[in-house]
């Protein structure tokens, strides 16, 4: 049993680190809260969704789409909205985000209705594996690796490419990034894509199992927000680290404290830690 | 950050409340211009939208039946264009959205009363928005008829403006008891051991606190609470309290759980392969048809008390009729929740004709003293006891079999036999 709860703790945990990852990613490169992101991974889960409905593709073959959508989603949302407001006071384009997320929720509801919507079939869905009693359900198993897969190659493209060592460069300063030639417009633009593809490709992987309505993001982002606070604003390691944290204490906490704590614990966690350590668990 | 919104605009409103001295005597009665105006407060945004969106299509209909010419249906309002006791006056309904929030819930009340100038509320779905939205309309003097809102509590604050036509949770409870009773007797189900799995506000808290009241009555027939299980309003999983269901291993679940919350749980049932005898559910996610219509042969076996279903169309002609003019709006057959609400706009109104003037404490007195027909429910009437109840449930169980919500009991409206037992998750 205690086995059974660890390793779901795990796997939920494994997505949250991936929707947060996005966000740490805009935070750590341009000191901007997206309140918006949960929003993106709604928008994904629709794309997959419609896909899916219209047609008939499997929400793992529509995931590079969906991840596409939202890349293009938040390039569009830096040139379009925050290009505008980056050099103003730091509300500023925490409110302009607040409202975009406003505005696509509201939009949404307007045009898919509220409805909840769930995908019913799919490779993956009601497919389990067994092991003596401990039961793993394959969409949350397969969301997870493709979690830490997505996570890995975010790093991987961070460190080592071109693109990715002017993002750094960008996070450091962005002033001597631009003495040095470097595009720092264009950049800010893509990290922005890359933290929408980020969640892109989570809504894709929880679209098989999660359900899809104009709300479905609002509580991946709140706790998006907790996990980056816990790995540090900007860490992406932490971030990983943060997710499976808050998962397995969400487990662990709601199952031996009652479940109508569960998010009590992750939220008393974060203030413990913003209290004792704001840089995070694994900030520097 | 949401909620300084509301904060601020209660505030405000109390203010100005406070200096313009209000009383019960503001709204002018009787001064109707050919409208009156009926406030529905609803979840038209928010987590619960899906059903507060279909909530609405039902009060638009009655209000097409109430204004239009429909002879072909058996109902008071619906023959004749308008009210008749009013000189044919139309009936508007002004739609509010609480975002499924109590403190929005209150200052839209407000506004619809003092802004909106109606002669009546109704709404809300939500148990803890209908709260305030009442009190609100208790301190101003006018009726408010809540159609679907299901926590005893609300006819329990000895409110003299308020009524409601579902049958409260503890009539529920006691419903759930006695048909586990059938099923053990009837069946020989042999059901002792009861889960009650609930969201955390006032629908679900509530739902449970009259499960632990109900239980000590049916101690004898062998019945015991082996798991209570609360879980947050918002969530993201279920699998903690799915693993704390199967470990305790339950007979039957109670659910008092809305459309997404409801509908996480049963897949995760499926994958924990936790498999009881029964699973009854308070008004809820379960009445709603998006149920069958998302878990498809899953949503098979799940149980539940409703207003009505399908399947009872056939045996009801108004009802039919009703469905067919909600259903051009909706695209779905009308359910349970929405019927009530239907219900309570058609109340109101008939009321407010009989009266023969918006005038609150005339409303009020037919309210609480006169019977309404109500063809559309299993019931057949509705009237409201001292507390402000409807005296006649309005509720039949049912249990989806091959994707159709059937009346399973009582005997007399039953339109399939009950099935007393889960088949495992991978026989189905």
């Amino acid at each position: 049993m205690l086995l059974q709860i660890i390793l779901s703790g795990i796997l939920v945990g494994f997505v949250y680190s991936l929707v947060a990852v996005g966000l740490t990613l805009i935070w750590g490169v341009m000191d901007i809260i997206n309140f918006a992101h949960g929003d993106f991974l709604m928008v994904s889960m629709y794309t997959v969704f419609w896909l899916y409905t219209l047609l008939r593709l499997d929400p793992l073959a529509s995931l590079p789409i969906a991840a596409l959508v939202t890349f293009v989603l938040s390039f569009l949302t830096y040139k379009l909205i925050i290009k505008r407001v980056i050099n103003a006071p730091g509300l500023t384009a925490l409110l302009a985000t607040f409202g975009l997320s406003l505005f696509i929720r509201n939009f949404a509801q307007y045009l898919w209705t509220p409805n909840y919507r769930f995908i019913t079939t799919s490779l993956v869905t009601d497919k389990k594996l067994e092991m003596g009693s401990v039961i793993i359900g394959i969409p949350q198993l397969v969301a997870a690796l493709g979690s830490i897969m997505m996570t890995f190659l975010v790093v991987w493209f961070i460190k080592n490419t071109k693109t990715g060592r002017a993002i750094q460069a960008a996070a450091q300063s962005r002033d001597t990034a631009k003495l040095m030639g470097i595009n720092t417009e264009k950049i800010y633009a893509v990290t922005f894509g890359i933290s929408g593809a980020c969640v892109g490709v989570a809504g894709a992987l929880l679209a098989t199992f999660f359900p899809i309505y104009p709300e479905s993001g609002a509580l991946y982002s709140l706790l998006a927000f907790v996990i980056v606070a816990l790995g540090g604003f900007g860490n992406i390691a932490g971030a990983l680290y943060g997710g499976v944290l808050i998962g397995l204490s969400e487990a662990l906490g709601g199952f031996f404290l009652g479940t109508q704590f569960k998010y009590a614990i992750v939220f008393l966690i974060y203030l413990l830690v913003l209290q004792f350590r704001p840089k995070g668990l694994f900030g520097w | 950050m949401r909620k300084i919104g509301p904060v601020l605009l209660v505030l405000v409103l109390v203010l100005t409340t406070a200096l313009s001295g209000c009383g019960q005597n503001q709204s002018q009665p009787d001064k109707t211009d050919g409208v009156i105006k009926i406030g529905a407060i609803l979840p038209l945004t928010g987590p619960a939208s899906a059903t507060g969106v279909k909530l609405k299509y039902a009060i638009e209909t009655a209000q097409e039946l109430i204004n239009g010419e429909h002879p072909e249906i058996d109902l008071e309002l619906a023959k004749t264009a308008g009210l008749p006791n009013l000189k044919g006056a139309k009936v508007e309904f002004i739609f509010a959205d609480h975002q499924a929030n109590p403190e929005v819930a209150k200052s839209e009340a407000e506004r619809l009363i003092q802004n909106e100038k109606v002669a009546a509320l109704i709404g809300c779905y939500h148990s803890s928005a209908t709260k305030p939205a009442s009190q609100v309309a208790e301190r101003f003097g006018i009726p408010f008829v809540a159609g679907s809102s299901s926590s005893a509590a609300l006819t329990e604050r000895g409110l003299k403006w308020f009524t409601r036509i579902a049958p409260h949770d503890g009539m529920e409870t006691k419903l759930f008891f006695d048909y586990l009773k059938y099923l053990n007797e009837k069946y020989n189900a042999g059901i002792r051991k009861i889960a009650v799995v609930y969201i955390d506000n006032e629908y679900g808290v509530h739902a449970f606190q009259m499960v632990e009241k109900e239980i000590q009555n049916y101690k004898a027939d062998g019945f015991e609470l082996v798991a209570d299980v609360k879980y947050p309003a918002n969530v993201s999983n279920v699998d903690t309290e799915v693993q704390k269901i199967k470990a305790a291993a339950p007979d039957a679940i109670f659910h008092a759980s809305y459309i997404g919350d409801m509908t996480m749980f049963v897949k995760k049932y499926k994958e924990m392969n936790v498999v009881p005898k029964v699973v009854l559910s308070y008004c809820g996610g379960y009445q709603d048809p998006q149920f069958v219509k998302n878990l498809g042969k899953d949503a098979d076996y799940f149980a539940g008390p409703n207003a009505t279903t399908s399947a009872l169309f056939e045996k009801m002609p108004v009802l039919a009729k009703i469905n067919e003019i909600y259903k051009a709006k909706a695209g779905v057959d009308i359910d349970g929740p929405t019927l009530e609400d239907f219900a309570s706009a058609m109340v109101i109104a008939e009321a407010i004709n009989r009266a023969g003037s918006t005038d609150p404490a005339k409303v009020l007195e037919v309210l609480k003293n006169h019977e309404f027909a109500a063809p559309y429910f299993v019931s057949g009437k509705i009237k409201f006891g001292e507390d402000g109840q409807n005296v006649y449930s309005a509720s039949v169980m049912t249990q989806i079999q091959n994707g159709v919500y059937e009346a399973v009991w009582p005997e007399t409206s039953q339109t399939k036999e009950p099935i007393p037992a889960f088949p495992a998750w991978d026989k189905r």
